[in-house]
């Protein structure tokens, strides 16, 4: 009886968020995946195509691997972006004076809109009111302007800078928190056995951050959702795809061609590679979402 | 106690003190916003010219757009009274003599106005 | 002593760069100059503040910033309710309470992109288009949310719980009586993320809005693109406007956001 009446409880608990979820997540998911083994577009009724649209996507489109690979090098920048911000973490995190000053300074780009800083970082590249041509030229290191947005070999890395700007002081944040809880009797112990800084750093710090830095690859990972904002703002995809996001032909595929079937297999495309790259991941750092004994 | 900490808050005196700055700038919006325009126009040796043709453009999209005419006085004063907007362009013309186009940008529209500087005179390049 | 200095040096270095797209963003609000004249002055030239006058007489501000307000509280208002339940429900054992862990942990894998055309059917059945709560909806609870009051809960001793259990008091007023009040660093996380998340939001509204006073500043400041590639500052200014607001709010909250976040994080 008791048990029953806790199983109630817990349903009405869990029964709004859950509807939530239910309605503006897994089903899509599923009307994702179903429709993307259909032929279907709103005026014609749905008629199986079996794999057709997979052949499509794998063989016959080119977008569709441009987009995988420049989705790829995004999600590559993460790990590069924690490792900047596990750097800043490591300076902010002795007892400076003005720490929280400088942390919130570098968090200051997070909670800004994504569109807005689109705009500001579309500025910032312009050939000719943009900082940083003007800063590359007054340096000496470029006579011409570069047309950062514009060139197919910069246009990515460009919005890679962007990203990774609005990033980071979020990546510093939870690396900190984690540097902060670990034990400091260890580096004491460790600094009476006579080890090294360097030894310090990896025998003792990066494991103990294990769980900070799975918490940051992931968010890392969600944060290539976000980049739809900044890519359809600055670029749209532009130069000619070469800063096409898997996300970003999803949506063009699916608003601006309405092929929406064609769309649904992009989708469960995204959809499996994440969940590979979390499995990765969580490797990564050891299995049991890097858990610490 | 409680109420006199939340009072003390952050969280309440920001927003008070937006919300009081907005009352009082609107209050000031009310009070000066009739659209009246002043001013003067001088010839080249600085002497009041009366008579002269002052032309109002207000600024339309992407062009100024004429809005309105008025004569100065025998002091060389020109007034109007009916600016609807918040960027405008003043000129004035005596025969073959005219001032220069002189952007005005207001705060707010129909903004209460004494132009500073006067239109000054000269032949027509 | 001598490596604080060197942490510093570095420390500023950083700032610069991480605040120098800030300055470079005012610099072209309140410049008179042409933005696209080469050289670009470092220092705005003439500083001054009608663009935005021209802004604010060009686009309904007010209006964007309303519908902007509206609709986060519902959305932060939903999530703490929501979230908090949800989180105190995963803390009870039950049968299955695994396999609705790892269903929501999965859920945070499908983006919101993948979503948007279901949603929007669903949206417009419910007869919700164009509506604060339509625009709200979706952002009612978020799953990193629950996890974090989840980890809250988790973290409160047993002897109280079961203490009150005794006591006879319902579940719900356990909730409320002993998990909440224990838990404010989780409530101010929520309230802060939920917050940023349907403040910043701007596909979903670019897809359920259909009348231009329903839209939000996100909405707002995309559509105007278009109409603002003058020679001025306007746009920037109008970037400016829009920024105001979150980044207020943030300063003010800031150390409520990260102590939270921070708890979150370690804990989870």
């Amino acid at each position: 009886m008791r048990s029953r009446r806790r199983a109630m409880v817990v349903a009405c608990f869990l029964a709004p968020a859950l509807l939530i979820f239910i309605v503006y997540r897994i089903l899509p998911l599923v009307w994702n995946i179903v429709l993307s083994f259909e032929y279907w577009s709103p005026l014609h009724p749905a008629t199986w195509a079996g794999l057709d649209n997979y052949q499509e996507m794998l063989l016959d489109d080119d977008v569709f691997w441009q987009a995988l690979w420049n989705t790829l090098i995004f999600l590559g920048s993460q790990p590069v972006a924690i490792a900047m911000a596990l750097g800043i973490a490591l300076l902010v995190n002795s007892d400076l004076k003005g720490a929280s000053v400088y942390r919130t300074i570098v968090f200051l780009s997070y909670p800004l809109m994504t569109v807005a800083v689109a705009i500001i970082w579309h500025w910032m590249y312009n050939e000719r009111g943009g900082l940083i041509n003007y800063a590359l030229r007054q340096l000496g290191i470029i006579h011409q302007p570069i047309a950062f947005l514009d060139s197919f070999a910069w246009a990515l890395p460009s919005t890679i800078v962007a990203n990774t700007w609005q990033v980071l002081g979020f990546f510093m944040i939870v690396l900190l928190s984690g540097l902060q809880n670990i034990p400091p009797h260890l580096y004491e112990a460790a600094r009476v056995d006579g080890a090294p800084a360097w030894a310090r750093f990896f025998r003792i710090t990066l494991p103990m951050l294990r769980p900070s830095i799975f918490l940051c690859l992931v968010i890392g990972m969600l944060n290539s959702f976000s980049a739809f904002d900044l890519i359809y703002v600055m670029t749209n995809g532009g130069p000619g795809h070469a800063t096409e996001l898997l996300i970003t032909y999803i949506y063009k595929e699916g608003f601006v061609s309405t092929r929406f079937d064609y769309a649904a297999a992009l989708t469960v495309a995204q959809f499996a590679i994440l969940l590979l790259l979390t499995w990765i991941a969580h490797r990564a750092v050891g299995g049991n979402a890097g858990a610490i004994e | 106690m409680r109420l006199r900490r939340v009072l003390l808050s952050r969280f309440f005196i920001v927003p008070a003190v937006l919300l009081l700055g907005t009352g009082v700038w609107n209050v000031y919006v009310a009070r000066h916003d009739h659209g009246l325009l002043e001013g003067r126009v001088i010839d080249a040796a600085g002497k009041p010219v009366a008579g002269a043709t002052v032309i109002l453009s207000v600024h339309d999209f992407v062009t100024q757009v004429e809005k309105a005419r008025t004569r100065t006085d025998a002091t060389g004063q020109f007034r109007f009274d009916n600016n609807p907007s918040h960027l405008i362009q003043l000129q004035a013309q005596d025969g073959a003599l005219a001032s220069p186009r002189v952007t005005i940008r207001l705060w707010f529209r129909s903004q209460d106005r004494v132009v500073a500087q006067p239109l000054r005179l000269a032949p027509r390049a | 002593m001598r490596k604080m200095w060197w942490r510093h040096a570095a420390l500023i270095v950083i700032s610069i760069i991480m605040l120098a797209p800030f300055y470079w963003l005012l610099k072209t609000a309140v410049t008179s100059e042409n933005i696209y004249e080469y050289p670009p002055h470092l220092l705005p030239v003439r500083p001054q503040l009608f663009n935005f006058v021209d802004v604010w007489y060009l686009i309904p501000f007010p209006r964007y910033l309303f519908n902007s307000i509206v609709v986060s509280l519902i959305a932060v208002a939903g999530n703490l309710v929501l979230n908090a339940m949800a989180g105190f429900a995963l803390t009870l054992p039950f049968v299955g309470r695994r396999s609705v862990i790892v269903l929501l942990l999965s859920c945070t894998l499908i983006p919101f992109q993948a979503t948007i055309i279901p949603a929007y059917l669903i949206t417009a059945h419910l007869g919700l288009l164009n509506s604060y709560l339509g625009l709200a909806l979706p952002l009612l609870s978020t799953i990193v949310c629950i996890f974090i009051f989840k980890a809250s809960f988790d973290a409160v001793p047993r002897s109280l719980i079961d203490a009150a259990r005794i006591d006879g008091l319902g579940e719900m007023r356990i909730l409320l009586r002993v998990m909440l009040p224990l838990s404010t660093p989780a409530i101010a996380t929520n309230i802060v993320l939920s917050f940023i998340w349907s403040w910043n939001n701007f596909l979903w509204p670019l897809i359920i809005t259909r009348s231009q006073d329903m839209q939000t500043l996100p909405l707002g400041l995309a559509r105007f693109l278009s109409y603002m590639e003058d020679t001025t500052g306007a746009l920037y200014a109008f970037v400016v406007m829009v920024l105001a607001p979150g980044l207020l709010v943030f300063l003010m909250a800031q150390s409520a956001f990260m102590r939270g976040l921070t708890t979150g994080a370690t804990k989870g």
